[in-house]
């Protein structure tokens, strides 16, 4: 049983103010199973954070269905709604309660056990200012307490839109461990909408990328990246000169670069390093390093969506 | 593209036990009671009562017989003065008076004591009279309240709209309908208590005011019976203005929006338009405020349509405006204000 099923859901907002109606979601379809992390990936305003909305039935769609833990959403919301947690944009709380009055009432209205309370704000590493004013907290506390708030329900779906927005250095490490303990942990799904691109490519096990309002990739990571494989290598030869001119010999195109390392040679478009290999030793030259050149998601989402994140 | 993603098996979905009966109603409840603006409110409104306590000993008095005949001599004096007057109107009716009317029309009744106020209108300092005052005061307290209710009615779910926290709610209870009945039965609830707090605070007032500087004349027989329906209607005003801010600022989504309606309603509405167009007021809520409040109603006076029938030859149309008409005249526009903010809000996209 998936965790999140959309299939070719389509939303488009009114026009307002003479501007024309505009299309959010146009037939998408989002596939999350059960466990791991899974990415949600996208330029601004390609439907992320509408797709969310969708499934927590804040927006309603205008075609497709959506369902959450095979239940359809929103009629059936009120069922699972208790297995899911949320952090949906800026976090929204009251602003003049503290940090730990605003999770008390959200624990009260789900009938969550205060203790709970505390032990989300150990979570985020928050416990200590628990009992400031909300408008008196830094946009990364803010962020921390809503991430609190979502980990209220020990939700078997965790959806997160945008985690690491504000948080410094050490907050988006911590974030980040978080989402990845909580992937691995055999209970929780995480649905980790951001427009980091390394975020994603870090935690993530599995992604969808979406431009438009539309899926333009699925899958794990690691297959999202092999189709956009440069097959290229990176190699270092103590003759760079000489052994360029073999390669180039037998129709290999080449780039010399130099980096901090020394001079270095990129060879393109090869099938087999094994050839590579091969054809210098054959010329008398012995290779200090030969590294595939990977494809990296912010490659492979330029490449699937033509524009940047 | 796509690709299938593979993970353990994960364990089934449980089915959640119910959260606790109420506890959204108690989490309302809670939130409610620890708003700021509302202890602020309460904190004034406590402060304002003590003060107007204290001015009410300060202004009123406890006359001695001294005082009385003082009083009862300056009353007889001016009673006097305008009869020499009148006596010589009747002697020498005036010459501009119009034909055909008698002279006993023309220089008008002798005056009364009431006329002129009573006797305790000349008194320094003059006791506090609880059978003229009990409805007054509570009508006072009543109208007062009403404008906080109202206040406090437009906040409670402007806060709501301007934070956004009413769709970090929906994260949790995902029934709009529940959400606003819950909000709604909470308000309703907290402003029955603001209204029987006010009704409460003016009769320990006047009883103050009353034992302390307060006349020795018995209370006329109905008196109790009069003030606390009077009362009853105070705080149905009371709770139907938070209802009229609730209602409004659902539908507007901003408490500054509805405060501003409701501040340009005053003025140019029931003020400018009430004044303009008086056979109007009947359809204005500050009228039938005051007509569901006050003993009996209110009497209006249709300046802009005179009745040219033989026995009201030039005589403004009159209206009366009863206790029933005006409260299921508000309550029909409460209803309509809320039940039109509630179905938005069912049927908004919350960003």
């Amino acid at each position: 049983m998936p965790a999140v099923v959309m299939e070719a859901v389509t939303k488009t907002y009114r026009g307002r103010r003479g501007r024309p109606p505009q299309k959010a979601l146009d037939e998408l379809d989002l596939l999350v199973e059960n466990g791991g992390v899974h990415g949600f990936l996208g330029p601004n305003g390609s439907g992320k954070t509408t797709s969310i909305r969708v499934l927590l039935g804040l927006v309603s769609a205008d075609a497709g269905t959506a369902r959450l833990f095979d239940r359809p959403v929103p009629d059936a919301l009120p069922e699972v709604i208790g297995h899911v947690g949320a952090l949906v944009e800026t976090p929204l709380f009251f602003p003049n309660f503290s940090g730990r009055r605003n999770l008390e009432l959200l624990a009260e209205v789900a009938g969550v056990p205060r203790t709970r309370v505390d032990e989300c704000l150990d979570i985020v590493d928050l416990r200590d200012r628990a009992g400031d004013r909300f408008k008196g907290y830094s946009l990364g506390m803010k962020q921390r307490l809503g991430i609190a708030a979502a980990l209220l329900k020990h939700p078997r779906l965790l959806i997160l839109d945008e985690p690491s927005n504000g948080l410094d250095p050490a907050g988006i490490r911590d974030v980040r461990e978080l989402i990845r303990r909580l992937g691995r942990d055999g209970h929780t799904t995480v649905l980790l909408s951001s427009h980091l691109l390394a975020e994603i490519e870090q935690v993530a096990d599995s992604v969808t990328i979406l431009t438009r309002g539309r899926r333009v990739a699925n899958g794990p990571v690691r297959e999202v990246l092999a189709g956009r494989s440069t097959h290229d290598v990176v190699i270092r030869v103590s003759d760079r000169e000489s052994a360029g001119a073999v390669l180039q010999a037998a129709g290999f195109g080449l780039s010399p670069f130099d980096d901090v390392r020394g001079p270095a040679l990129a060879v393109h478009n090869v099938q087999a390093p094994g050839e590579v290999t091969r054809l210098l030793a054959r010329h008398g030259h012995y290779l200090e390093e030969l590294t595939p050149v990977h494809a990296d998601l912010e490659t492979a989402f330029l490449a699937i969506t033509g524009e940047p994140a | 593209m796509t690709a299938s993603v593979q993970h353990p098996p994960a364990e089934p979905l449980q089915e959640l036990p119910p959260a606790p009966r109420g506890s959204l109603v108690k989490a309302e409840l809670h939130r409610f009671r620890a708003r700021r603006f509302i202890q602020v409110l309460a904190g004034i409104g406590v402060l304002g009562w003590a003060a107007a306590i204290i001015i009410g000993l300060f202004t009123f008095g406890t006359p001695t017989e001294a005082d009385y005949a003082a009083a009862h001599a300056q009353v007889d004096r001016i009673i006097q003065e305008n009869e020499t007057y009148r006596q010589e109107c009747l002697d020498d009716p005036p010459s501009d008076a119009p034909e055909g009317v008698p002279a006993e029309e023309v220089c008008g009744p002798p005056l009364t004591e009431a006329d002129i106020g009573g006797v305790e209108s000349f008194l320094g300092k003059a006791p506090f009279d609880l059978a003229a005052s009990g409805t007054v005061g509570a009508v006072a307290f009543a109208g007062l309240a009403s404008a906080l209710a109202f206040v406090v009615g437009a906040t409670w779910i402007g806060a709501e709209w301007s934070t956004r926290s009413i769709v970090a709610l929906l994260f949790w209870a995902p029934r709009r309908m529940r959400v606003m009945g819950t909000k709604f039965g909470v308000l309703v609830a907290g402003a029955t208590v603001l209204g029987i707090a006010a009704q409460v605070g003016w009769l320990i007032m006047a009883g103050i005011l009353d034992a302390a500087v307060g006349t020795d004349e018995p209370l006329p027989d109905d008196f109790w019976g009069s003030l606390l329906q009077t009362q009853a209607r105070g705080v149905l005003l009371v709770v139907l203005a938070a209802v009229l801010g609730f209602g409004l600022t659902s539908i507007v989504r901003n408490t500054g929006a509805a405060l501003g309606i409701a501040f340009v309603y005053v003025v140019v509405i029931q003020l400018i338009l009430g004044n303009a167009k008086p056979s109007w007021s009947p359809w204005l809520l500050g009228t039938n405020a005051a007509g569901l409040v006050m003993d009996g109603g209110v009497r209006l006076m249709f300046w802009d349509k005179v009745d040219y029938s033989a026995d009201k030859l030039g005589q403004p149309v009159e209206y009366y405006l009863g206790n029933l008409q005006s409260g299921i005249f508000l309550t029909v526009v409460a209803v309509l204000l809320v039940g039109l903010g509630t179905v938005l809000f069912a049927r908004r996209d919350m960003h």
